[in-house]
């Protein structure tokens, strides 16, 4: 628990939770504005499904991003200062310290999503959608991208501690956001080995076409789960694998 | 002097592998984009023009502005250790050289990334089973996209040489990126850096830099950013003291 308060009291002045606001402030902006112009087009457009499956596509594309930098801004600063050696040479195992700038990102991460579901609520409650506030939807929601997102976090912590260089960092999130966008374009099968491509595949609502008509579908929960335990086990795999390589990386 | 300060530049990017980084957003791009173009033949029926258009909007709106905020962050990122601000802020050279070897740098290898990403849409639309000619637009949109390029990267430098970390300016510079799309999207995409990537790769309209005055009033605002955002990155790192 020390150590993950000591990862928090390291950022104390690095204004991540301004930024990491920021950047998800323009993609909360750009989704509600895309829905808004559709509500304004089509009155019967508006509603929870069309909503969340919006935010779930632009979270494909921004949360790997947003992920590759929070956890970079986390790991680097020990490159900066060149601290982890020194951070070896206390009496805490390598992998204490790797699971607390793990944990510290999830705090961030969780904090993200939470502000998420926040702004979608208000948002739906503000333009007083017909049906009445879905919890279990949003919590579905919620769960899905948080659980994606860890996933994420714990490859690019991986990254950001083994290689000095953010720069590969960065361009693994960058390369993550396209794969997620545009992961519908694949066929399931290759779809599923990209884990960013998880934040639509976890997703409680798809869209299917009948003719030329879209119409938002709900997925059970049951359908999802499978899904959700690759997912888990391909996050366990990372931490575990990252995990073994930084702690027994010299430094 | 200022030769002397680009392959200084030169020599601190060696070994730094940025080639790597330079060919995997283009590639990626181009990728995606021709699996696209490939899968949709049926709606895409304008050849060469419809590939441009699959490749160029994951490249030219997202993968570049991106790859440039990168290849800044990463020009600039050996300054920010082992308090190197101090030993290059106390040359013998000129402040203005400094950034201006770096912008030149950054232009250089931002033509590469070009013609490698030129030389990736050609195999593409090769393998896909395009007939020659190529469109005669494909210079201009990436010599435009070029000139939009140096622009956006002045900023980045700026922001780069500014900001400690290496993240920051690349998440602002796809803040950006959002931001320039939405001024586009309202018509006032010629008074914004990313918004002028987007019209003069011509990757959402082809058609948007039809008229010379268009092209003029693109080329002088572009060169406006230039000189604006490059002598207040100048003027700044004159007047502020360094954080080494």
């Amino acid at each position: 628990m020390k150590e993950v308060i000591l990862e928090f009291y390291k950022l104390r002045h690095k204004h991540l939770l301004l930024m990491i606001t920021g950047f998800l402030g323009v993609e909360i902006l750009w989704a509600f504005m895309a829905i808004a112009m559709s509500i304004s087009r089509n009155p019967g457009a508006g509603g929870w499904e069309p909503l969340l499956l919006m935010l779930s596509s632009m979270n494909g594309l921004f949360i790997p991003i947003l992920t590759a930098v929070c956890v970079s801004r986390i790991c680097d600063m020990e490159h900066k200062g060149n601290t982890w050696k020194l951070l070896s040479s206390l009496s805490v195992k390598r992998s204490r310290l790797y699971f607390a700038k793990f944990v510290c990102a999830a705090g961030f991460l969780c904090y993200i999503f939470l502000l998420q579901t926040g702004a979608i609520w208000l948002f739906g409650s503000v333009n007083r959608f017909p049906q009445p506030v879905p919890f279990v939807l949003l919590f579905r929601s919620f769960m899905g991208s948080f659980l994606t997102s860890l996933v994420v976090a714990a490859l690019q912590q991986w990254i950001s501690l083994a290689v000095k260089n953010q720069a590969f960092a960065l361009c693994l999130g960058m390369a993550g956001g396209f794969l997620g966008l545009a992961a519908d374009l694949f066929p399931e099968g290759i779809r599923r080995i990209f884990i960013w491509s998880y934040f639509t595949g976890l997703s409680p609502v798809v869209q299917t076409y009948t003719g030329e008509t879209m119409i938002f579908h709900i997925r059970k929960a049951v359908e999802i789960l499978p899904l959700m335990g690759v997912a888990a086990v391909m996050g366990v795999l990372l931490f575990w694998l990252g995990n073994m390589h930084i702690s027994y990386k010299d430094i | 002097m200022l030769k002397r300060c680009v392959s200084a530049e030169g020599l601190k990017l060696k070994h730094s592998h940025i080639w790597i980084l330079m060919m995997i957003l283009p590639v990626i791009s181009v990728l995606i984009g021709c699996g696209n173009f490939y899968m949709n033949q049926g709606v895409l029926r304008k050849e060469w023009y419809s590939l441009w258009s699959q490749v160029g909007l994951f490249y030219g709106e997202f993968f570049f502005p991106v790859l440039i905020a990168i290849l800044c962050a990463m020009i600039s990122r050996l300054e920010h250790f082992n308090k190197n601000w101090n030993l290059v802020m106390t040359a013998p050279v000129p402040v203005s050289s400094i950034y201006l070897a770096k912008l030149i740098v950054a232009g250089i290898l931002l033509l590469f990334v070009q013609l490698f990403f030129f030389v990736l849409y050609f195999i593409g639309g090769i393998i896909s089973g395009l007939a020659l000619p190529l469109p005669a637009e494909v210079p201009g949109w990436l010599i435009r996209g070029w000139i939009a390029g140096v622009t956006i990267s002045s900023l980045q430098l700026a922001l780069s040489l500014k900001i400690r970390s290496f993240a920051v300016p690349v998440g602002i510079g796809l803040c950006s990126v959002f931001f320039g799309l939405g001024l586009y999207v309202l018509k006032v995409g010629m008074f914004f850096p990313h918004s002028l990537l987007t019209i003069g790769m011509g990757v959402l309209s082809q058609e948007s830099m039809g008229s010379s005055g268009r092209q003029l009033l693109f080329i002088s605002v572009n060169l406006l950013y230039l000189i604006i955002i490059s002598l207040g990155a100048i003027h700044r790192m004159k007047k502020e003291d360094v954080t080494a």
